[in-house]
């Protein structure tokens, strides 16, 4: 008897003292966050994750740069409900079609921005060293996040730069934090505020993937043409010009194979794409844009060019850009479909086992000619037309731009062709304060939200805060994009 | 050695004849129940082994015993062993009762057993009904049980229902009980990870072959329950299963069939081609006509329109007249192979078989004083009317019970099953779920093959569909559950009074998941094929020591025990994925030229210490109270531990003196407690803020922070209260109870959200309150018993109701059914309202002047065009309306009736469920009733006799648009109907073929029955199947069939 009541004792005691170990269980596929980032390894780990989230398909893996183009009259669909389409029709509400995603997704990635640097701050404080190059690609990526954000949710810097921007965040929040909307100037300081600190910063080296110097003075560029300010943005575009040998524009005959490789002499920053990582596969760019059912039944043919844009490259039947172009799902002569990001009209994508994990170019050399030309066009015209010619060359047929032939309209026209289907158009028409016409005959698209030409007068040019985040910010209630 | 033995036996018996004299006993053994003899009954001298023999044919025995002999056994399976003493007489009859009685009178319950009129607590116990041709055992207990609602929601193969008692427990945390079986609790709900790829789970419940159990108990109330505890709010399932028996071995061997040749209701029936034809012409017509052109110009466009869509599937289209309303005339056209005039495809016919379901099983059973054995074997094999899936399980258990000297039991239970599930799919994906095919995509004109070539037809049909009698061949999911455990348990009986139980259980489930496609699938052709293999293998160790002590002096009865137990469980998860596949022929990740991997585990444990202390005074007054403290790892260490207990009484009325005159009231008690019980976070980490791994970027390690937590994390806690009458008239013929509950829980977690400014869209803190209460009834009874005659009847009914108390800041939470992954009903989280209330703007109906919706405004600012309709403010702009809460899903009672009538071994047992009140939200009906244009798509009947049109103004239905849908795109009141339902869910004809008959071809039982299930059911709702899932939506899940199941049992 006295035994077994020691030996029952005994299994007691040592249930106890192991207790708490055995009740200690961590994750094994993460860790905590607050020793996640101690070295500059671990920090090129976190930079490596903010690339990622960037090429989320809510981000530029798809939908920013859908946005900028199924919005801009160059593309059309043929029919509704295939996906996305809303974005052409304008089906914009705060509760349906608010594509609340592009929201949630841009602040998720500002997110880990701002982790990584208030770590980096946080050793820097205690002396530890190596960061700056990560470090300025933090604060690069921040301000594009910030860029692209405030385009979606703000009016033109011209337009009106004192309405509501977007809310500014730097730090990492605690979960209860509700942040209102800053104005679109004060969005622009803080773009320009961490482009600038960011310059310094970074390697002048090309990688790919990622964030070097000349891509920081890119988004410079295109940050300061969007706010009118032609001197800075043309002095940094020409900085890139002009740097020896660093990066190089695709002549007339190796424009069409740029497509089908990765990294490319004009690309100054690419997102990476690959196989079984962030490749989006049937619902990639690539299938957004290719003709209906071309390498897969579940290619419904999504958007295609409109006739304007047809019309527009059609000026030269010869113009190199025909190369990316094939026949859509409407006739086998309509050159409609875009095939950028299949790496060809053959899909043989940019080299890697699937033809749709195509690296997604943000900026390239071309676009930043056509800044250069566009930011010289008053100061200095005969600039201006060396910058714009060196693209428009492409169409070979066409005559030169020269002193009295340019204008603001000529360098959009070139815009429109050489970066269509990468997320410009809407903009530029915005920035520009265009009219944008959509081609709705083609589909008989019975589009009830917006007239056939609109302006960025039209409230639903700018997206509505959704109203998931009004309900858990109440405060953005009065802040809400008119019309919504 | 073999003379030696023969000497010994020879010298034994010797022995035993000279030592003592003999005498021979004779009698009958009969069922308490006709009266019949019992052939085949084991007679034994008590304490002496060999000495035995067994009744014959009629029930009569007769055996030599010495003179010394004091006692003889009388067992059978099935029935009451019973002990008679011998004394002085030479013939001693016997009546056997039926087990089924003893199991009312003694169960299992937490941590022991307890006989069911001295326990405090509320607990049903239910024995199996296995002639139900299901895979699960939960279905059995479908309206049997008062305040446990079975709520099964999908009719393909391998699907599990759920359980859910007293009501809605939580909100983000889990609803399900806590499985607990042969004393350990067990892993449940789903087990493997291919959800992930195809919204299809496994449950790994369907590894328990419902012919092992014996008993299943249900604790309700805090008394009955919080003896488990931190997982115990959402109450406890406890599952016994069978043990051998003294006696000589029982084999047992059943079989049977079932046929599923239809569905149980209509399910959205489509319209005919010729009436989808009409409507779609009747869009495009619309779409011109809206747009301002002429009616000549509406038909040209429309049938260009018809014809584009529809040419290349071989047919043509005209129509006599110009008008919306023309009936279209639909050609073959002839330039093909074939030529499809006046016929069109049955894709009915090619998607849907007769579903087949069969079952196996043998069970060896028997043993002597001191070993007892119990071992099975059973196949099961479930073809569902989908052609591609399939069920199969093949389980088998040997349970031991070993005496190790006079103080030592030992008892093993080993079970292993397999269980593999193929071809299922529920949501509505357009490539594979059948059933929705069948209702909203496939049109008779599309054909398997091209019309011209005769070659497959691959290409995407116009609304989406795929062929999928071409690919069928082109794809395989299959999943496959092994499972293995092992219980050792070990009773020491220091004293009578005093005993230790200790049990060890190791549970493993591995679960292996392979997705398949070629690279001509759809699926696969961007990657040139793709095959995914997960394996999820799930380790569950618990150790449970408790200390029982129980003792009897002059009227005070008390009981106590105490204990601890620790449970670890881990979980290794693998996936490989492979792409671009070589040959079509070989379908794993080793041949494929891309690879991809992830390995890792996660898991939690859980500490307890257990006690609990009864006492009653004279069977007359009883009190119990319990209380146990857990330390679970899913919570911060701070926060870590918790206290769950629980205090209970009963007072048995009949036992007075003043109710000893009460003639037809036999019993009467009434019983109360109070106590706490909890539900632990579902994440495993929620508690740390965590930076996860899972962004690889260009092949290399990407980092990421995954989550903002609340550290303060803790348990949800369950306050309950339970009041029960229970009552026996007419010397118990007529017995029942009547019990009132109320649930308060506290600290629910929640997933508040947050501004996504923050980064993340919500954040789970500990801080709703709900309420749950009710009134459970129950009755049952023999009607007639005479004359061989047995006529019982039983009902029992539930009114639950369910609502939200407190939430976060008093803010409502707006969120979606979370079943099927399509967002089908929208509800809300109100302070006051029901807990599953719809939430959407209310429909008033259709416009009878020109056929367009009418939604009520409900508060929504005035706005142009606004207009009476019955009296309330409406208009016909859903824009311009407020939404409102709908309804409530959880119906106001729900329960069943049972009655079963016996007469010379035919027995006829009928099983309805029953539900009123409560609301369907109908997720799958609005894509078959689309009133607008979105797709080339096939519309219901109903949708098509019902529709407004300029000759059918009365119609209940909008007028078809050729523009945006408008109310099928929104959360509306269209989509909600009456839920009330009743169903026939079983009905069971069996005849038990007379002893005398068997006992000749050797067997000692043998029974025929024929099952048939969901045979007749009424509903207010007819257009689909009204019985849902408990968050009540219909969605395109696979519905149920009528099944028709012949089986044959027999023991040897």
């Amino acid at each position: 008897m006295k035994k077994r009541n020691i030996f029952l004792l005994g299994l007691l005691i040592i249930g106890f003292s192991s207790c708490k170990k055995f009740l200690d269980i961590k994750p094994s596929n993460s860790g905590d966050s607050d020793l996640a980032i101690q070295t500059p390894a671990d920090a090129q780990v976190m930079v490596n994750g903010i690339m990622r989230s960037m090429t989320s398909s809510d981000y530029y893996g798809r939908n920013f740069l859908m946005y900028g183009d199924a919005k801009g009259g160059d593309f059309t669909i043929f029919s509704q409900g295939r996906g996305l389409d809303n974005l052409y029709t304008f089906n914009h509400s705060a509760t349906t079609g608010s594509y609340v995603g592009f929201w949630s997704q841009i602040y998720f990635s500002i997110l880990q921005t701002n982790n990584l640097l208030e770590n980096i701050a946080k050793l820097e404080t205690a002396g530890a060293t190596g960061f700056s190059a990560l470090k300025g690609q933090a604060l690069t990526a921040r301000a594009m996040m910030y860029f692209d954000l405030v385009r979606l949710y703000g009016k033109s810097y011209d337009d009106n730069k004192a309405s509501f921007g977007v809310p500014i965040v730097l730090t990492k929040l605690s979960s209860d934090a509700q942040p209102l909307r800053a104005t679109v100037e004060e969005n622009y300081t803080q773009i320009l505020k961490d482009l600038n600190d960011a310059t310094s910063l970074l390697a002048k080296t090309k990688t790919k993937g990622y964030i070097n110097y000349y891509a920081n003075l890119a988004m410079k560029a295109r940050v300061y043409l969007y706010m009118k300010d032609n001197v800075n943005a043309l002095k940094n575009a020409e900085d890139i010009i002009n740097a020896a040998g660093v990066y190089t524009l695709y002549s007339n005959a190796n424009w069409v194979n740029s497509w089908a490789t990765e990294a490319g002499s004009e690309s100054i920053f690419e997102l990476g794409v690959v196989p079984l990582e962030n490749d989006l596969t049937t619902s990639s760019l690539g299938f957004y844009h290719r003709r209906k059912a071309h390498g897969g039944s579940t290619a419904l043919g999504w958007f295609g060019a409109s006739d304007y844009f047809l019309a527009r490259l059609g000026q030269d039947p010869t113009d190199v850009r025909w190369g990316v172009m094939s026949f859509d799902e409407t006739s086998s002569s309509r050159m409609g479909s875009l095939y950028k990001y299949s790496g060809s009209t053959a899909l043989v994508g940019d080299g890697k086992a699937t033809p749709t994990a195509v690296n997604i170019k943000v900026i390239r050399l071309s676009e930043i000619y056509l800044i250069a030309a566009e930011a010289s066009l008053v100061s200095n015209p005969g600039q201006a037309v060396i910058y714009l010619n060196a693209i428009r060359k492409r169409s070979p047929n066409l005559a030169p731009a020269t002193t009295s032939t340019i204008s603001i309209d000529m360098i959009l026209d070139e815009r429109s062709k050489e970066l269509y289907g990468e997320g410009h158009r809407f903009f530029d028409m915005m920035r520009l304060n265009k009219s944008i016409e959509y081609n709705d005959e083609l589909g008989s698209i019975p589009a009830t939200n917006r007239t056939k030409t609109i302006n960025r007068s039209f409230n639903k040019t700018r997206l509505p805060i959704a109203q998931s985040e009004i309900n858990a910010n109440p405060g953005l209630k009065a802040q809400q994009n008119e019309g919504y | 050695m073999n003379r030696k033995f023969i000497l010994i036996l020879f010298g034994l018996l010797l022995f035993a004849t000279f030592s003592f004299a003999q005498k021979m006993i004779k009698g009958k053994v009969t069922d308490g129940a006709d009266g019949s003899g019992i052939p085949g009954v084991s007679v034994m001298l008590k304490g002496v082994n060999g000495v035995g023999a067994s009744t014959q044919p009629d029930g009569s025995y007769a055996i030599n015993v010495p003179s010394n002999g004091t006692t003889l056994i009388f067992s059978y399976l099935g029935y009451i062993t019973k002990e008679v003493m011998i004394a002085n007489k030479t013939e001693i009859n016997v009546i056997l009762e039926s087990d089924e009685l003893s199991l009312n009178e003694v169960m299992v319950v937490a941590y022991g057993t307890v006989k069911k009129s001295s326990y405090t607590g509320s607990a049903v116990s239910v024995k199996l009904d296995n002639d139900l041709p299901k895979t699960s055992f939960e279905n059995a207990l479908s309206g049997k049980v008062p305040g446990v609602q079975v709520t099964q929601s999908s009719g393909q193969a391998g699907s599990t229902s759920s359980i859910r008692i007293r009501g809605i427990g939580s909100m983000n945390a889990s609803n399900e009980p806590l499985y607990v079986i042969d004393g350990v609790p067990v892993v449940s709900g789903n087990a493997g990870q291919i959800s992930d790829y195809t919204y299809a789970t496994n449950n790994v419940m369907n590894t328990i072959n419902p012919s092992d159990i014996e008993t299943i108990t249900i604790l309700k109330d805090a008394a009955a329950s919080s003896l488990y505890g931190s997982r115990a709010a959402n109450g406890v399932v406890i599952i016994t299963t069978k043990k051998g028996k003294v006696g000589k071995p029982t084999i047992s061997v059943k079989s049977s069939v079932g046929l599923t040749p239809s569905w149980a209701t209509d399910n959205y029936e489509a319209a005919s081609t010729q009436e989808n034809t009409n409507m779609l012409y009747r869009v495009f017509h619309d779409l011109n006509t809206g747009a301002g052109k002429s009616d000549a110009v509406a038909n040209t466009d429309a049938l260009r329109r018809l014809n584009g869509k529809f040419n290349k599937h071989g047919y043509n289209f005209s129509t006599s007249g110009t008008g919306l309303s023309e009936n279209v005339i639909i050609t073959g056209l002839t330039d093909g192979m074939e030529n499809r005039d006046g016929i069109y495809f049955d894709w009915e016919d090619a998607l849907f078989r007769t579903a087949v379901y069969q079952t196996n099983d043998i069970a060896v059973s028997g043993g002597n004083e001191n070993t007892t054995y119990y071992s099975s074997l059973s196949y099961t094999k479930d073809q569902s009317r989908v052609k591609v899936n399939e069920f199969d399980r093949i389980s088998g258990r040997i349970k031991i019970g070993q005496k190790v000297g006079k103080f030592v039991e030992f008892d093993t239970n080993v079970n292993f099953a397999r269980t593999g599930q193929s071809g299922y799919n529920d949501t509505r994906i357009t490539g594979s779920n059948y059933y929705y095919q069948s209702r909203n995509l496939l049109w008779g004109f599309y054909w398997p093959t091209d019309y011209k070539s005769g070659q497959p037809f691959t290409s995407r049909y116009g609304s989406l569909a795929q062929n999928s009698v071409y690919y069928d061949n082109e794809w395989e999911n299959s999943s496959v559950t092994k499972r293995i455990t092992a219980n050792e348990t070990l009773t020491v009986k220091f004293l009578p009074e005093l005993n230790l139980k200790s049990i060890l259980s190791y549970d493993n489930t591995q679960v292996t998941d392979d997705v398949y496609y070629s690279g001509l699938h759809f699926n696969g052709s961007a990657t040139k094929g793709s095959v995914n293999a997960l394996t999820t293998n799930i380790n569950k160790l618990v150790s449970s020591t408790t200390l029982n002590f129980n003792k009897t002096f002059n009227k005070h009865t008390i009981g106590l025990l105490g204990g601890f137990e620790a449970e670890e469980n881990k979980t290794d998860f693998q996936r490989s994925t492979g792409t671009d596949l070589p040959s079509s022929a070989l379908h794993t990740v080793s041949t494929a030229g891309v690879t991809n991997a992830t390995a890792y585990f996660w898991g939690n444990s859980i500490v307890s210490l257990l006690s609990r202390a009864e006492y009653d005074y004279g069977q007359k007054y009883f009190a119990s109270a319990s209380f146990r403290r857990d330390g679970s790892s899913r919570l911060d260490p701070r926060v870590r531990w918790g206290n769950f207990w629980s205090v209970a009484g009963a007072w048995k009325i009949t036992g007075e003196d003043f109710m000893k005159d009460a003639n037809t009231i036999s019993n009467l008690r009434l019983r109360a407690s109070y106590g706490t019980n909890g539900t632990t976070p579902s994440a495993n980490f929620g508690w740390r803020s965590l930076t996860g791994y899972g962004a690889k970027y260009l092949s290399q390690a990407g980092g990421s922070i995954t989550q903002i937590a609340d550290p303060n994390l803790t348990w949800e806690t369950n306050y309950s209260t339970n009041i029960a009458l229970e009552f026996g008239l007419f010397k118990n013929r007529l017995t029942g109870s009547v019990e009132y509950f109320n649930r308060d829980s506290k600290d629910l977690l929640q997933d508040v959200p947050t501004s996504m400014v923050t980064g993340f869209s919500s954040t789970l803190k500990n801080i709703g309150e709900m309420n749950n209460r009710g009134i459970e009834l129950d009755l049952g009874g023999d009607i007639i018993v005479n004359n061989g005659w047995r006529w019982s009847a039983s009902a029992n009914a539930s009114f639950i109701k369910s609502k939200i108390t407190k939430l976060s800041e008093g803010k409502d939470i707006i969120w979606y059914d979370p079943t099927g992954g399509d967002a089908r009903a929208k509800y809300i989280y109100k302070e006051g309202q029901p807990t599953y209330s719809f939430y959407g703007i209310e429909w008033a109906g259709v416009n009878p002047a020109d056929g367009k919706n009418v939604w009520y405004k409900n508060g929504a600012p005035a706005a142009a065009l606004d207009f009476e309709y019955n009296g309330r403010p409406a208009t016909g702009n859903f824009k311009n309306v407020d939404p409102i809460i709908l309804g409530d899903a959880s119906p106001k009672v729900y329960g069943g009736l049972n009655t079963d009538v016996e007469y010379k071994g035919i027995s006829l047992g009928l099983n309805f469920t029953y539900k009123i009140g409560g609301k369907i939200y109908d997720g799958a009906f609005k894509d078959v009733a689309d009133d607008g244009y979105y797709w080339e798509r096939i519309r219901a009947k109903e949708y098509n006799d019902n529709m407004w049109t300029p000759e059918r103004t009365t119609g209940s239905l909008p007028r078809l648009s050729g523009f945006d849908l408008e109310d099928a795109i929104q959360y509306s009141s269209r989509q909600m109907h009456d839920a009330s339902f009743m169903r026939l869910k079983n009905v069971t004809l069996a005849y038990r073929i007379p002893k005398q008959i068997i006992s000749k071809v050797g067997a000692s039982n043998a029974r025929v029955y024929f099952n048939g299930s969901n045979l007749l059911t009424v509903s207010k709702y007819k257009i689909a199947d009204p019985e849902v899932n408990s968050y009540g939506t219909r969605g395109w899940e696979t519905p149920f069939g009528k099944t028709y199941t012949f089986g044959l049992e027999f023991s040897f």
